[in-house]
């Protein structure tokens, strides 16, 4: 019987965000030097770039209001901003600009994070919280047109977090509700495809495979449950696994399919074989809450990071399973 | 009339010489030629059957006698063992069975030791072998009216019949063969009795009447001895299969019961329900003697119910089951069960029985309600509902943990039977398994009843699993769609990391400072801070004595009024070995604080009850030698409360008796004497015991100790007896059992068993503890008092451990008498 490797370390550690981090975002798609996003709870966004492992500009956009996610547009190069003063901010970062064009209420008090979905017809299309805290609002980005609120007719409680994604009839999104439940919405027609009680806790966060059409969703208690959308549409449970100490604050499948990585309440990384939910890996470096996880998108399969930020206000980042 | 009296003259005529010749004649073949003679009027004779009858009546018991004493003869003596046994033997064996009887048992009563008894014996058992009893038996059922019996010697037939084997082993001792020994001798009558009734169903079937009375009469009289045991064993079986498939089997052994005199009817019928498997069985050999028999009816409906309990619950399904299986007699099942309501929920009985005869009485009342249909249980519901309501209140109200669950569980079983199923009464207790089958009950007499309950409570269970949260592993539910047979095996190829670093992470640490603990317990709000102060508080504290001290009150103060809000595990435990050390390590102050605490207002029993625990554990550990590995568990287990400590220590002390008694120690010489350390606890008894006796009867508006809270009386009593236990040998001992004696002299009485167990355990220890002068001297005027009331505890207390108790106490006290009263005569 061979021993068990011992977990990596991390590769490297960036330190200097002076915040606890809540959110991470990579961006390594085009050519060019590979860069880390990360929004911290004192309202900065910092810009890291992964080759001197330095952080090249700091954004402050939302007049220190805790920045809760972020992300790129891919199709404008523009990018984007959650903060909690009710805003995202639309950023133009072009040729070392760093201004906000514009800004979008979206009068939620919650901490859902808003999802992006940029589908081929050069339609992207950004979900948002709003003011009800149930209520889902779809609007088109380059217009800032909405296109539909999506209401849970159910008492399903708040809106706790959301994944949009492009399915064959239309895009379709997950939403993950206080009571528990996991509802995929028909965003064409704004109508409710499926519900399933997939937790009895709040669901904390979930991710979606549209390659599998599987998901997962975790939360505030030990377990991380996996389902699918079948041929009718319909939401079906299909595996689940338990963690050591509760909590999950956000779960993210590499874009290969291979592994999902859990960002854990006790500080830890947990790394699932993303078919069965197999344990691969707990990642031990963090003293406080992981906040969140992300894989980098680097074209080169053995470059593709992932890294972790924390409530300790650093941001790892490893290398693990990118050998093959 | 004078063809008659002609024989009787001619047979008389004919017999007389041969019998003169027999008792005085020396010449033996003179003798031999005169027997011959006579043996013509034996069976099987040539005489003629009016002379032979005439033989019979007047002279055959005057022949037999005639050769009894010629037992002794030069001619019985000379005469070769085939003549001996055909001219001797013959006449006893082939005459009137009844008159042979009488004779061969006077004969081995009269005779004195010696070979003429030997022979006599011998006869006697060769008369049994031939089946001469049966034709006894069979002899008196044809009796029907023909020759009026003398009532003496029917009479007196009986009871040799019946008491056989006294007689003989009155005279023979330990001599008497195995054929006349009860357990042979009653099996054989037995048997005997059942081939007169196979005469009987013969005769009757031919036409010819015939009389049970005598047959009838002596099963009585032999059950009435105490052989019913005996006879039906073999009677009842043989009876049961006979009457299965005929009815005049039926029509006779109903008859023979009827026959049986009032007065021993009860042993048999108890005797013969005793070996009848099943209600149906019983029918058929008893038919409706119930209702035609007042005897019978008291017994089945009253007796074996209500006032007896030994019985197996066989019996109890027999009887019911009998009653309810004819239409006639379900007026009867109706009534019984009216009676046993009544007892069931008289709150008198369930304080003054025994928890046997409860117990029995609620399978009897289970039983009764389970065979009565929809219609009778509408019928009967008001009265079913009045009793449940009583008898569940009234057991509730016991302080016995039995009492309680017995009562709730027939609660149960009585509402799935009288209400609608979503009107029933349903306690949430975990039923103990010695109460299943008393639920058992209910369920097995109509097994088409049981399917559905089960089915209804299977798809109930369904539901429940389809509404749970999902579980840790349910692989099961795999799409078609997307199964994973269709995707790359890329789970195996990444080869997991050492994941044993994956531990539960605690965010609060344990408190390292009493100080720091004691706060926690005060005033924190973050659950997992105070689960681990608790769980460390009692090591902090005995660590920290000089601390512990200082805070020693405040500490037990928070500790006495500390909830369980978290409900952390083992709760209880934890709150209760921290205030025992606390007890322990600062003893008068926390003690002191306890006892003043125990009388004054605002404090649950359950907290009362805590003080007195402490108390007791504290004052265990005190008095115990300080080891250098405390075994802190140990204690705890062994002064539990009262009511856990019941079966549980038992079965473990039997056991520990058992390998001590297999045990063989080597290691003889290695033993080192025990080294002598004073007693903590002597010096502090005084501060345990007497405060505690303080204020006992001066009730409060929150606590009566000694109105309604006997449960914390029970309680204070036996934690007197217990630190008045620890406390021997030590000089304050005497004053403690003084007052102890006292108080609970007052108290002996008491209605509630838990109490009165108290006071037992207390007067034990007493007598356990107080130095022999002294109890002696205390005693004194009430000495003959206390021996009475002891005798009579242990002689009708309902509650069998207030009885061993009291039989324990009356030993130590006859003890310390012998011991004391033989001192003196010592000295002089």
């Amino acid at each position: 019987m061979v021993m068990a490797r011992p977990p990596p370390d991390p590769l490297f550690t960036l330190r200097g965000s002076a915040a606890p981090v809540n959110t991470l975002q990579f961006h390594c798609s085009t050519a060019g030097r590979p860069l880390l996003y990360s929004g911290s709870e004192k309202g900065c966004v910092h810009v890291w770039n992964l080759n001197n492992r330095r952080a090249e500009r700091v954004l402050e956009g939302h007049d220190g209001a805790s920045v809760i996610w972020v992300s790129t547009v891919d199709s404008t190069d523009a990018f984007l901003s959650q903060g909690r003063d009710m805003r995202v901010c639309v950023w133009d970062l072009h040729e070392g600009r760093s201004a906000v064009t514009h800004s979008l209420r979206t009068g939620s008090v919650g901490f859902c994070q808003c999802s992006l979905l940029e589908a081929e017809t050069n339609k992207t299309l950004l979900a948002l919280p709003a003011e009800h805290t149930e209520e889902i609002k779809v609007m088109e980005l380059a217009s800032q047109t909405p296109v539909r609120s999506l209401i849970p007719d159910s008492k399903q409680g708040m809106l706790m977090c959301m994944k949009m994604f492009q399915a064959e009839s239309g895009p379709l999104l997950c939403a993950g509700y206080e009571d528990g439940s996991v509802v995929l919405w028909d965003v064409s027609h704004g109508r409710p495809l499926s519900c399933l009680k997939a937790h009895p806790e709040p669901v904390m966060c979930l991710d979606f495979d549209t390659d599998r059409q599987k998901g997962i969703s975790g939360s505030s208690d030990k377990t991380l449950t996996s389902w699918i959308i079948d041929s009718q549409q319909n939401l079906q449970m299909q595996n689940s696994v338990l963690l050591t100490n509760p909590g999950v604050s956000q779960l993210c499948i590499r874009a290969d399919g291979k592994i999902v990585a859990a960002a854990g309440w006790d500080g830890n990384v947990r790394v699932f074989g993303w078919k069965r939910l197999k344990p691969l890996a707990v990642l031990q470096h963090h003293k406080d809450l992981v906040h969140s996880v992300a894989f980098s998108n680097h074209p080169e399969a053995s470059q593709r990071l992932m890294a972790a930020g924390s409530k300790d206000q650093r941001i790892s980042v490893w290398s693990i399973y990118s050998e093959s | 009339m004078d063809r008659c009296s002609g024989a009787e003259v001619e047979v008389r005529q004919a017999v007389a010489p041969c019998l003169r010749i027999v008792s005085s004649s020396r010449d033996s073949a003179e003798v031999t030629e005169a027997l011959r003679t006579i043996i013509h009027y034996l069976e099987g004779g040539n005489a003629s059957a009016s002379e032979k009858a005439e033989f019979n009546r007047a002279n055959y018991t005057r022949v037999l006698q005639v050769l009894v004493s010629s037992l002794s003869s030069d001619w019985f003596h000379s005469l070769p063992a085939q003549e001996r046994r055909e001219l001797w033997d013959g006449f006893f064996l082939r005459g009137p069975p009844d008159q042979a009887l009488l004779v061969l048992l006077d004969t081995i009563s009269s005779t004195s030791d010696g070979s003429g008894l030997d022979w006599t014996v011998s006869v006697l058992e060769s008369f049994l072998s031939a089946g001469r009893v049966g034709m006894l038996l069979w002899s008196r059922c044809l009796e029907t009216n023909g020759r009026p019996d003398s009532v003496q010697l029917r009479e007196t037939i009986l009871t040799r019949l019946s008491s056989l084997p006294d007689l003989t082993a009155n005279r023979l001792r330990t001599n008497t063969p195995a054929r006349l020994l009860p357990q042979q001798y009653y099996t054989d009558l037995a048997r005997d009795v059942l081939n007169t009734l196979e005469n009987t169903c013969r005769a009757l079937r031919a036409g010819q009447d015939c009389s049970l009375g005598f047959v009838a009469q002596l099963l009585g009289k032999v059950c009435m001895q105490g052989h019913g045991e005996l006879v039906c064993r073999t009677l009842a079986p043989r009876l049961s299969s006979l009457t299965r498939s005929d009815a005049l089997w039926r029509r006779v052994s109903c008859k023979l019961l009827e026959n049986v005199p009032d007065r021993w009817v009860e042993s048999v019928i108890t005797a013969l329900i005793h070996h009848l498997h099943g209600a149906s069985a019983l029918s058929r050999v008893m038919g409706n003697l119930v209702l035609k028999n007042k005897k019978v009816q008291f017994v089945l409906t009253h007796k074996v119910l209500l006032l007896q309990y030994q019985h197996p619950t066989q019996l109890l399904r027999t009887v019911l089951g009998y009653l309810a299986l004819d239409h006639d007699r379900r007026p009867l099942l109706k009534q019984v069960l009216r009676s046993v309501c009544q007892v069931w929920s008289n709150s008198s009985a369930v304080r003054h029985t025994s928890l046997d005869q409860q117990l029995y009485v609620s399978k009897a009342l289970l039983l009764c309600v389970n065979l009565l249909n929809q219609t009778e249980i509408q019928e009967l519901r008001e009265e079913l509902l009045q009793c449940m309501l009583g008898g569940v209140q009234c057991r509730l109200d016991s302080s016995t943990e039995h009492v309680r669950r017995m009562g709730m569980v027939v609660g149960e079983c009585l509402s799935q039977k009288l209400d609608t199923p979503t009107s029933q009464l349903q306690f949430q207790v975990i039923f103990r398994k010695d109460f299943v089958f008393l639920i058992r009950m209910l369920s097995s007499y109509f097994p088409s009843d049981r399917p559905q309950p089960e089915s209804s409570g299977q798809s109930a269970e369904g539901q429940s699993m389809m509404s749970q949260p999902p579980a840790a592993s349910q692989t099961s539910a795999k799409p078609a769609g997307h199964s994973s047979d269709s995707e790359l095996d890329s789970d195996d190829e990444l080869t997991p990391y050492d994941m044993s670093a994956d531990q539960v992470k605690q965010k609060a640490t344990p408190p390292r400072y009493v100080r720091d603990c004691l706060e926690a317990l005060m005033s924190s709000d973050d659950p997992e801070r105070v689960e681990l102060s608790l769980q460390t508080a009692e090591e902090l504290l005995r660590k920290n004595v000089s601390t512990a001290r200082e805070v020693s009150v405040q500490f037990s103060k928070v500790l006495l009024h500390l909830e369980d809000r978290y409900s952390t595990a083992g709760f209880h435990t934890l709150r209760q070995s921290a205030m025992v050390a606390l007890a322990v390590i600062h003893t008068q102050p926390v003690v002191e604080y306890l006892t003043t605490e125990f009388y004054s207002l605002n404090y649950s029993l359950r907290q009362r009850l805590d003080i007195l625990e402490v108390l007791a554990l504290a004052a265990q550990e005190l008095s115990e030698p300080i080891t250098e590995k405390k075994a802190v568990s140990q204690p705890v287990a062994r002064a539990v409360t009262l009511e856990q400590c019941g079966e549980v220590e038992h079965w473990r002390q039997v056991v520990e008796k058992r390998i001590q008694s297999k045990t063989r120690r080597i290691s003889k010489g290695a033993s080192q004497p025990p080294k002598a350390a004073p007693n903590r606890y002597a010096p502090v008894a005084a501060y345990f015991f007497f405060p505690l006796l303080r204020n006992y009867d001066r009730p409060q508006v929150t606590f009566d100790l000694l109105g309604s809270d006997h449960l914390v009386l029970g309680q204070l009593v036996h934690t007197l007896g217990l630190l008045m236990h620890l406390a021997v040998n030590a000089p304050v001992a005497t004053q403690m059992g003084k007052a102890l004696l006292d108080f609970v002299w007052a108290i002996r009485f008491h209605a509630d068993q838990m109490v009165r167990r108290g006071v037992l355990f207390a007067v034990c220890a007493v007598f356990l503890s107080m130095p022999g002068e002294n109890l002696l001297l205390e005693l004194s005027d009430d000495l003959v008092e206390t021996r009475a009331w002891l005798a009579d505890v242990a002689e009708s207390d309902p509650d069998a451990d207030c009885r061993s108790l009291a039989v324990q106490s009356l030993v130590l006290l006859e003890k310390n008498l012998k011991t004391h009263l033989q001192s003196p005569s010592m000295e002089t």
